[in-house]
């Protein structure tokens, strides 16, 4: 056809040509074509059809066996967890073999099921509400089994095999379950596994019906690291349901990956034992309420936790195993309450008024703020009255002259009233106490990378103003909500509302020791893969990732860190120091302070009784610090007879060192 | 573009104006009843295939199903509305339209198994290379239409091509085969309707059996591979179903016996146990015909694959009412369309096709599927009502 001459209008998208404008029709050729289109289309249709004539009702019955007898089962295969490990490697979490019994709802007989599940459920000691509901919700999905129990016994595994053909769509598989070769060590931190809720399923990608997930700690926090990936697993089964052909793995799993701590098991175990020590010395001063502390030790350069402990503690083992009578200080909050809390980490989570140990927060800002000239004198006295108000000192015989060291060591209340007074006395409307103290970390997280973490309270005239009201508190609010001279005074010694976490004030002393940096508290110092149980021993595990969290350096002026450093190595060392009795003949040089909070607390049935909250933190050595300690006692008594021994225990663990002789006193 | 003296006069009749009333009368009512039975009956087959889907929620997909029905039937009537000759004026911009699409795809999409096919709008999942499809028959159509008798010229062939590879690629990159072929099955339709010689329609066909032998047998025993391994598996394991039971062809195998298993009148959505447990993949959306055979058997699947023909029948008529060239390309390619992928989806479910993941139209759950494929049926409307 001669169509070629047809010009191509060059540098156009789409040259038109004008003959397509021409009258359009039905040409036979086009007829053609729509018919062949057409012819397509019926052959199309046809083989369908034919096809499914065919496979449906020619060879449907042979089809319909198929289904019936479709033996393949896909069966996931739980990755083994990654372990985690302390600092040197000890596996502080790892797995063992546990045998579990599960159910698959779809080969559950239509009649007996019922009776079936009682049996099951008498056999197995579990609740059969607690089967029931559990099948309920996997309706949807019934070729995954359900864990009616992991961790069961000998005998029963036994008696199930015996009777296995009363048991269609029963199941016995061993399983991996969460060992921990520690006991109690480290419980809050490393949290414990368990199978995913509801709610988690909604809130989470990834996971399914079924599967273990962290539940609290490190588990829950690293989750995504430590599961791994499961693997498919292929199943010849019959029609009850009964394995016929052994697993045929189809895709392998990927165990999950370990993660290492900063911390030091050793260390950790006493710490942990030296808050039952400290509390044995409170119960013995008849300091009956003492019952709970905790104890943070961290490395002042880095930020890496050494130790993290919290009294009272648990077993986590008790969530693999799951008895009733052991889980219900976890669970049961009246249970709970009267065993203090053991699921609590306190040492983040714990709120307690600082007291003493905070009056280095106090004399720093003050040096910042040039309002202290620490070398001035200022006069220590019995009580000190500021507008109106009565204001005591711990010791109501001080009468002396003081330079801020002096002060610190002995813990002088009346001198630091005298400072807080001095900021309340500021002009303006900065609150440069406040300030100073939430650039120390205080009032907010620290950022640890295990939580529940809590931020406490820096209480500023803002926060007064918001929280008093008309509505919180209908008699005195006009007059609460005014920010007075007997706030900062208590503020400056670390009373009233003030509330820190003990993470918090190491994170401060950390500071002091390391010359006025900002370290971030982390707990977790590496990902690896491999090494320990699951590679080989003579090979290395692998580092995937290493955490080291930022050191923010704040500037501060190093003449005022290195007053309040000696003042705190006075406190430990001179004569009258507040803790000297305990650390002054220990053969490495450790600086700290003390701490006595009044609180009030309910003792039962309303009565309210003022207790003493102990406290001691400080660091070591005093010329290089590697460790930083900061001990509470709850209900303790002084700071100088509970808490500072507490401390005393880890730094002798760490400094494989003895204390000569070691005299607790009475003194904040 | 340049209007020449002839073809305002050549205007005057195909732009008659449409008066209301003959815009009822001249509606397909059959493809209409056709494709709404279809839409109807696809919801109910759905609510049984997927009532176990969502723990909690038997209702989610027909739901969702039947919100995406009612915007796609909105778009079919605002589509019959609007002038075919609209998308032949705008043909640049819709091509453009439909590469800028495709092309943001894979930088804003959501990986999905592997796969990067949909934008997340909202609650929602947009899938362009769904509407690709029936941007890809406007844009051919107009640009065939438009060359008139230069159609015989192999160049023109050639550009068509050109254009037409640029999509295929992208979408074939994404990676979705499946859509790739159907793209490719529309330029090919465009080119046999609109009158592309029969020497280069036959080479064509050679040449795709070639690349489709390369591709999948040639290519890979000398070490080129087109196709990812898992995809060639698929595609080849259709022709030898008992080679692998229960890996490449783990679905053909367990889509087969669905659909055998539905016999003559099905076994219900209660007892349908290859849904129901999941042995069949993906039953909601690619394999939705294997459980429509199982669930409701022969009977079930025969009344789907006739109103299927039917809606194939009355679109072929529409080409043949077409008032213009281009009118005629767009209503072939879009009857093409709609067959491939129905013969592909079935097809493969019954052993009869490779294995590539496109949705059934109007039944499959998925709502970029729906609302394009209501779509086209408004643009054949729309070519149906301002007819000859």
């Amino acid at each position: 056809m001669a169509s070629r001459a047809t010009p191509l209008r060059p540098g156009r998208f789409l040259p038109r040509d004008p003959r397509s404008e021409a009258p359009y029709r039905l040409t036979p050729q086009l007829a053609f074509r729509i018919g062949i289109l057409g012819f397509l289309a019926l052959t199309v249709f046809g083989v369908l059809f034919f096809r499914l004539w065919s496979l449906q009702v020619l060879s449907g019955n042979q089809f319909l066996q198929a289904a019936q007898n479709n033996q393949l089962r896909l069966i996931r295969e739980e990755a083994p967890r990654g372990p985690i490990k302390d600092r040197y490697g000890r596996i502080l979490v790892g797995n063992a073999s546990a045998t579990a019994v599960q159910v698959w709802p779809a080969d559950l007989p239509h009649r007996g099921a019922y009776g079936e599940l009682r049996r099951l459920a008498g056999i197995l000691r579990v609740p059969l509400g607690d089967i029931t509901i559990q099948i309920k919700k996997h309706r949807g999905d019934p070729i995954t089994p359900v864990t009616v129990k992991e961790f069961v016994r000998e005998p029963q595994i036994r008696y199930l095999y015996e009777h296995d053909t009363e048991f269609p769509g029963v199941q016995v598989v061993n399983t991996n379950v969460r060992r921990y070769p520690y006991g109690d060590l480290a419980a809050q931190i490393l949290g414990y596994v368990g199978e995913i809720s509801d709610i988690q399923l909604k809130q989470t990608r990834g996971y399914r019906l079924g599967d273990k997930i962290g539940q609290g700690g490190l588990e829950a926090s690293f989750d995504k690291t430590l599961r791994g990936r499961a693997g498919l697993d292929q199943l010849r089964v019959d029609s009850l349901g009964r394995p016929i052909s052994p697993i045929e793995p189809k895709v392998p799993f990927t165990p999950g990956y370990a993660i290492r701590l900063t911390i030091d098991a050793k260390l950790q175990r006493a710490a942990q034992q030296a808050i039952v020590n400290g509390i044995n010395i409170a119960q013995g001063n008849k300091n009956w309420y003492a019952k709970a502390g905790a104890i943070v030790a961290l490395d002042p350069r880095d930020g890496a936790v050494r130790a993290l402990a919290s009294y009272p503690t648990y077993d986590p083992t008790v969530y693999t195993t799951r008895k009733k009578k052991d889980l219900a200080p976890l669970l049961d909050p009246s249970v709970a309450q009267q065993d203090s809390f053991p699921a609590l980490n306190r040492a983040i989570a714990g709120l307690y008024s600082p007291g003493s140990a905070f009056k280095p927060v106090t004399a720093l800002a003050a040096m910042q703020e040039h309002i202290l000239a620490p070398y001035n004198t200022l006069h220590c006295t019995g009580s000190l009255t500021i507008d109106g108000h009565k204001f005591n000192n711990w010791d109501p015989n001080a009468n002396q002259w003081m330079t801020l060291p002096t002060a610190i060591a002995q813990s002088c209340d009346t001198y630091f009233y005298q400072v807080g007074k001095s900021f309340y006395d500021l002009p303006g409307s900065r609150q440069p106490l406040q300030e100073w103290a939430k650039s120390f970390g205080f009032g907010a997280p620290s950022g640890l990378d295990v939580g529940p973490e809590l931020g406490g309270l820096v209480p500023t005239i803002e926060w007064r103003h918001k929280t008093f009201t008309k509505k919180t508190d209908p008699g005195n609010w006009q007059i609460d909500r005014l920010w007075k001279s007997g706030d900062s005074v208590q503020l400056a010694i670390g009373q009233k509302d003030l509330q820190v976490t003990p993470l918090q004030m190491a994170r401060f002393y950390a500071l002091l020791a390391n010359g006025g940096k900002l370290v971030t508290p982390h707990v977790v110092a590496a990902v690896e893969q491999g090494g320990g149980p699951t590679g080989g021993p003579t090979q290395g595990p692998l580092v995937l990732r290493r955490f080291q969290p930022p050191v923010k350096e704040l500037n501060l002026d190093p003449n005022a860190i290195q007053v309040i450093r000696e003042g705190l190595y006075e406190a430990t060392h001179s004569a009258l120091g507040t803790s000297a009795g305990v650390f002054g003949h220990f053969p490495v040089g450790i600086a700290g302070k003390t701490g006595t909070a009044e609180k009030l607390i309910d003792v039962g049935g309303g009565v309210l009784r003022l207790t003493n909250t102990s406290w001691w933190c400080g660091f070591g050595p005093f010329d290089a610090p590697k460790l930083v300690v900061c001990a509470v006692i709850e209900n303790g008594g002084f700071g100088g007879e509970a808490a500072a021994p507490s401390a005393l225990h880890v730094f002798e663990t760490f400094f494989k060192a003895k204390a000569g002789v070691v005299q607790t006193k009475k003194a904040d | 573009m340049v209007d020449y003296a002839a073809s305002r006069r050549a205007r005057v009749r195909p732009r008659a104006r449409v008066r209301e009333s003959s815009y009822v009368r001249n509606l397909d009512w059959a493809l209409l009843l056709a494709v709404g039975g279809i839409v109807a009956y696809g919801i109910w087959v759905v609510s049984g295939i997927t009532k176990d889907d969502v723990p909690g929620n038997p209702n989610y997909y027909v739901v969702r199903q039947a919100i995406f029905a009612a915007v796609g039937v909105a778009g079919l009537i605002g589509m019959s509305l609007l002038d075919p000759g609209f998308w032949r004026r705008h043909a640049r911009v819709v091509y453009g339209g439909m590469i800028l699409m495709l092309v943001v795809t894979p930088l804003l999409g959501k990986t999905v198994r592997n796969t990067r096919r949909w934008i997340d709008i909202g609650p929602f999942r947009f899938q362009p290379s769904e509407f690709g499809k029936l941007l890809l028959v406007l844009f051919l159509a107009a640009f065939l239409a438009e060359r008139g008798k230069a159609i015989y010229d192999r160049r023109t062939t050639l550009i068509a091509i050109g254009l037409a590879v640029i999509p295929i690629l992208l979408v074939f990159l994404q990676p979705d085969f499946g859509t790739a072929i159907v793209y490719a099955a529309i330029l090919g339709a465009t080119l046999f309707i609109a009158g592309t010689r029969w020497s280069q329609v036959s080479a064509l066909l050679v040449l795709g059996a070639f690349a489709a032998t390369f591709v999948l047998w040639l290519g890979p025993s000398i070490g080129v591979n087109v196709l990812k391994p898992y995809q060639r598996e698929r595609i080849t394991g259709f022709t030898n179903p008992s080679r692998d039971p229960s890996g490449s062809t783990y679905n053909i195998t367990q889509a087969t016996i669905a659909v055998g298993a539905g016999q003559v009148s099905g076994r219900g959505p209660n007892g349908a146990t290859q849904t129901n447990y999941n042995y069949l993949p993906e039953h909601a959306t690619d394999f939705a015909f294997a459980s429509l055979s199982e669930q409701r058997g022969f009977v079930g699947a025969t009344i789907l694959l006739l109103l299927y023909l039917l809606v194939i029948w009355r679109a072929i008529k529409v080409v043949t009412l077409a008032r213009d060239a281009f009118a005629a390309i767009a209503a072939g390619g879009i009857a093409f369309m709609l067959l491939i992928q129905i013969f592909i989806n079935v097809g493969m479910t019954i052993g009869m096709a490779p294995i590539t993941g496109i949705p059934l139209p109007f039944v499959s759950v998925g709502g970029s599927s729906m609302v394009a494929n209501l779509l086209a049926i408004g643009v054949l409307q729309s070519i149906c009502v301002r007819r000859r």
